[in-house]
């Protein structure tokens, strides 16, 4: 689970759902939730959050990430890995805090990842929750 | 509209010395109400003065606006003059009586036995009927003792942790009773219980106890969830099982009496063990639905 401290930025409600931004320092990061500021007491813009998304929500790329759909990401160094036969962990340490991601070996081997590789950690909107 | 409301005040010898019970409740009826919390908080001593076992040293009891205790008053309802089921931790059956026997025993004076023959239809005890206690499995005893509870036709039905002695299928077996005759015969029920999940799967509304105070109340899924988190696809169970699958980790864990996989980082259950209770959370825009033919 990757958990990373930010402050509300903005809120953007329309029925029950609400588009919320976090400040996370270097970045912002966008999550749309199914609660409205009257259903969740932390929804104010200002409140301390954290923004929580699991590792294997989190995409790898390598070079300029420019055209596709994800709003939310980063950019950062490897700085550990540990390979398994299927399964693939690295850490990212970003300008926002350090993130896991889960990918398979073989996408790691094909992107060539390794400790200290420069990549782009990409998360989606609707993969992130909020937390008090 | 609360149709139980519980003011009571009670000086208690517990184990960890003296303690203050004093607890303020509001039940609605038709309600499924658990008390929860720690052994020695005060939770039996509740229910206990509830059916008039035990005396309180102050407060009030008002049922349906009649009061069943009011200590200003001078008011305090015999155990039998409150319309009262209660089922304990230790069955407390008859050993000389058949199943049959001891429901019958339960009978007031002139009421009609039809509910006898109702009961053991509905809570399954045909087979049984015959047989004594002696000759039961704990599940068998408690389904009984529960049959027997609801003889004088209770509207409120107080359960001491009942399910507490039994194992997982069994409990979950009779938690479905519970509910079945809680909805049958519209009972108001109030449950003392252990177990988060039970709680989940069977509370409207849930007091914690602590200390002889209620410290938190509400929806139970609202009070196990301290930190509140946005994930809509929320459920809380315990963990039965932590496997190490290459370099990532698969708990196991019992919500209900479903079992569900997630899979998780090392950091994040360091802290975690087999028996912990865990809220799962995913977002709500995950999960797929597909109809069942």
């Amino acid at each position: 689970m990757n958990n990373l401290r930010g402050k509300i930025k903005t809120i953007k409600t329309h029925g029950n759902i609400s588009q919320v931004k976090v400040d996370l320092g270097e970045v912002c990061f966008c999550t749309v939730i199914i609660e409205t500021p009257k259903t969740a007491s932390y929804l104010k813009i200002g409140n301390p959050i954290q923004v929580v998304f699991k590792e294997t929500e989190v995409i790898i790329g390598k070079g300029k990430q420019e055209d596709n759909s994800i709003q939310n990401k980063v950019e950062g160094k490897i700085i550990e890995m540990e390979k398994g036969k299927i399964l693939s962990k690295v850490i990212i340490k970003t300008g926002i805090g350090k993130i896991s991601s889960f990918l398979t070996t073989d996408s790691a081997e094909i992107l060539e990842l390794e400790i200290g590789t420069q990549v782009c950690a990409m998360i989606q909107t609707t993969e992130i929750m909020l937390s008090e | 509209m609360a149709t139980i409301k519980i003011n009571l005040q009670k000086k208690l010898n517990a184990a960890s010395g003296m303690l203050h019970l004093d607890v303020d409740m509001n039940i609605e009826k038709g309600q499924l109400v658990t008390i929860y919390g720690e052994s020695g908080a005060g939770k039996t001593s509740i229910l206990r003065m509830l059916a008039g076992l035990m005396e309180a040293d102050s407060g009030q009891i008002l049922v349906n606006e009649k009061h069943w205790l009011s200590s200003q008053e001078r008011i305090c309802l015999k155990p039998q003059e409150r319309r009262i089921g209660f089922v304990f931790q230790d069955y407390a059956l008859f050993p000389n009586m058949t199943v049959k026997e001891n429901l019958k025993f339960a009978l007031e004076k002139g009421q009609d036995k039809s509910i006898v023959e109702e009961l053991i239809e509905f809570m399954e005890l045909g087979d049984l009927q015959n047989r004594h206690p002696e000759k039961l499995s704990g599940g068998q005893k408690q389904r009984v003792a529960l049959a027997r509870a609801l003889v004088r036709k209770p509207e409120i039905l107080l359960l001491d942790e009942p399910l507490s002695a039994l194992d997982a299928k069994m409990r979950s077996k009779l938690q479905d009773y519970i509910l079945k005759v809680h909805r049958k015969y519209h009972l108001t029920t109030l449950l003392i219980s252990h177990e988060v999940g039970e709680v989940i799967k069977m509370a409207d509304k849930i007091f914690i106890l602590e200390d002889g105070k209620i410290s938190k109340h509400g929806k139970p899924i609202d009070v196990f969830s301290s930190k509140q988190i946005s994930g809509k696809f929320q459920f809380s169970g315990e963990i039965v099982q932590i496997e190490k699958e290459e370099i990532i980790f698969i708990v196991t864990v019992l919500i209900g009496a479903n079992f569900v996989k997630i899979v998780a980082e090392e950091n994040e259950i360091s802290n975690m063990k087999v028996g912990d209770k865990v809220i799962v959370a995913s977002k709500a825009f995950n999960p797929i639905l597909r109809k069942i033919n």
